[in-house]
């Protein structure tokens, strides 16, 4: 191991758990903790702030998932490795390539915590990205992350009025103002099916935040108006049928 | 017959025990709560016992059948009179056979099956024979009142008579070998349906307690002790067998180490209110009911908390019911974290083992408003 200490940052929402992560980590040469924290919401400004080499993730935490605060993290820079840490295996990990995902089971072994972090250069958050698979969809998010400099700022979906595709980026319109996400359209719009509705080639509109839908002129087809929003958003023809649709379902 | 065989005493049951987890009461019988499947005991023979009135009545019923049969039969006599006299013999014939198999029962049903039913031709068929017999002397002695009619050959009579009775005996052997294969196999059925439904923990809590218990191992010994403990008499209970139910004193205090586990890893998360002071301690609760409850508020109520809530349980006695209501707060986006499948799981199955139980007395409500989440249980009240 190189001179350089491996850095880990523990997030787990139990403190018994917590405490015994550090006391292992601590035990084993060339590693320290960076930190400690009991949530996720927490976990994403403390990667930002001290820039671990590892987080021990646990899955199961109340907020925000392990699995989203890993998917979060996937949008930084330079993401640190991620260990999940669970004590039952409900998420069915093992479905996936231990490559490219670690996961311990807790009780946690030592010798196997000990291989985790070695390996642990290996396991990259952006893989994460590509976790669902068709026997077991990712959940959506309830936040979507927002790189900002070094750290990510969290925009609850909620909040969210729409997703606009631009040439490189996708804008997030949200109650706080505008950001840029680097992710694309379609997997936002197949992730988040349920709260939103495209309207037009490059625009995911949120249901709840539509106030209504409007013809206007005679021939030029229809906009939405969003609550709050002073700007009108144009339809596509195409997509009139399906919008009108989930609009009265709603 | 004593009820309380091999199947409602487990082998450790014999063993003592502490107090929380008495040894099940030898008196299923008079039971009132957990009687419902003492009835599964399987009867290995498959001859059903001839000594039961019912069966004698069977016997009474088959034998004038074959009767009306055999008198149809004869197109050449009177049908009535020739219905009372083969009645008369057949009913002999029938009852003693049915006595003799009330008595062999016990000896036949060490036999194999083929072996068994070997005896009963044998028996049935001597039996006949004999009978046959002494219809015969009979009908000599007594000609003259009319009723009879003397056969005019002695072994034709009694082989065609053997040959009748093996005939009909080997229907009914094969009707009541079918029965009793089919009433095992329901029997087996309802057998794994309870046991499918005794009462689990979550692997979740299970894992999550070991954790707790390996942190705890080092930073304070004594607690994990403790806790080892509780973790040992939690899963003794559900270990146990669910046919007897428990006094709600011990599954009060179940649950309450229950919680006490869950405390050591939830911190200040988990706060519990109890309002069971009304409660008859003595009355009887189908094991694991309240604990299962609790579980729930803790999984789906406290954990998704970032800063945890508070679960009532409140208990009281309504109009000869015991009603019992777990309460905990409902975390804003719950419905988007947890699926509440497994939430539905948990409550059906107490809610079947209510069912089991009582027979349709016992119940299980589910109220929810945005806020809280609450479950009520209403069972019966017996001592």
């Amino acid at each position: 191991m190189s001179a350089a200490p491996l850095s880990v940052l523990i997030v787990d929402d139990e403190l018994p758990a917590r405490e015994r992560l550090q006391r292992l980590v601590e035990e084993l040469p060339g590693c320290n903790v960076a930190g400690v924290c009991s949530n996720g919401a927490d976990a994403l400004p403390l990667v930002g702030k001290l820039k671990p080499s590892v987080v021990l993730l646990d899955i199961r935490m109340p907020g925000m998932t392990g699995i989203e605060v890993a998917r979060h993290l996937g949008a930084l820079e330079a993401p640190p490795a991620i260990v999940f840490t669970t004590a039952y295996d409900e998420y069915a990990l093992e479905a996936f390539d231990s490559q490219a995902i670690g996961y311990l089971l807790k009780p946690v072994r030592s010798e196997r915590l000990a291989q985790a972090l070695k390996h642990a250069s290996r396991l990259r958050a952006p893989q994460l990205l590509g976790l669902a698979t068709p026997e077991l969809p990712l959940a959506a998010r309830q936040h979507v992350a927002v790189r900002v400099r070094d750290e990510l700022k969290l925009i609850p979906v909620r909040e969210i009025r729409f997703f606009r595709a631009e040439q490189k980026y996708v804008t997030v319109r949200h109650a706080r103002g505008e950001d840029l996400i680097d992710e694309s359209l379609k997997q936002l719009e197949e992730e988040f099916a349920r709260e939103f509705v495209r309207a037009h080639r490059s625009l995911l509109v949120a249901i709840a935040h539509v106030a209504a839908l409007e013809r206007i002129g005679d021939d030029e087809g229809y906009v939405l108006r969003l609550r709050d929003e002073a700007e009108p958003l144009a339809v596509s023809r195409r997509q009139l049928a399906e919008l009108r649709k989930r609009l009265v379902s709603h | 017959m004593s009820k309380t065989g091999a199947l409602e005493q487990p082998p450790d049951a014999r063993t003592p025990r502490t107090t929380l987890v008495p040894p099940p009461r030898p008196t299923v019988s008079a039971d009132p709560v957990g009687a419902p499947w003492a009835d599964l005991r399987p009867d290995e023979f498959y001859i059903p016992d001839f000594c039961a009135t019912r069966m004698v009545f069977a016997v009474v019923l088959i034998a004038e059948l074959v009767a009306v049969t055999l008198a149809l039969a004869r197109s050449d006599a009177p049908f009535l009179t020739e219905l009372a006299r083969i009645s008369m013999f057949l009913q002999w014939v029938g009852l003693t056979n049915a006595a003799l198999l009330c008595y062999s029962r016990r000896w036949l049903a060490r036999l194999t099956v083929p072996k068994g039913s070997a005896a009963v031709f044998a028996l049935i068929a001597l039996n006949t024979l004999v009978i046959s017999e002494l219809a015969l002397m009979l009908g000599t002695a007594f000609g003259a009142v009319g009723i009879t009619e003397r056969p005019t050959q002695h072994w034709p009579f009694l082989l065609r008579n053997a040959g009748i009775a093996v005939i009909v005996t080997a229907l009914l052997l094969r009707y009541f070998f079918v029965t009793h294969q089919w009433q095992k196999q329901v029997r087996a059925e309802a057998l794994s349906r309870i046991q499918a439904l005794q009462a689990r923990i979550r692997p979740h809590f299970l894992f999550n307690s070991m954790n707790t218990i390996a942190a705890l191992t080092r930073s304070d010994p004594k607690r994990a002790e403790e806790a080892v403990e509780d973790l040992a008499d939690l899963f003794r209970a559900t270990l146990r067998d669910s046919h007897s139910p428990l006094r709600l004193k011990e599954e009060l205090e179940l649950t309450r180490i229950y919680q006490r586990i869950e405390a050591l890893r939830l911190g200040s998360r988990l706060d519990v209110r109890w309002d069971v002071g009304s409660l008859p301690m003595r009355a009887f609760v189908p094991g694991l009911t309240v604990q299962p409850l609790l579980e729930n508020a803790i999984y789906h109520g406290i954990e998704p908390l970032q800063r945890g809530g508070t679960v009532t349980i409140s208990g009281r006695v309504v109009s000869g019911e015991v009603e019992i209501v777990v309460s905990n707060p409902v975390a804003a986006d719950s419905a988007v974290v947890e699926p509440r499948a497994g939430n539905r799981l948990a409550l059906d199955n107490i809610k079947q083992r209510l069912d089991l139980a009582y027979g349709g007395r016992g119940s299980l409500e589910v109220e929810q408003s945005p806020e809280r989440y609450q479950v009520t249980v209403r069972f019966p009240y017996t001592e």
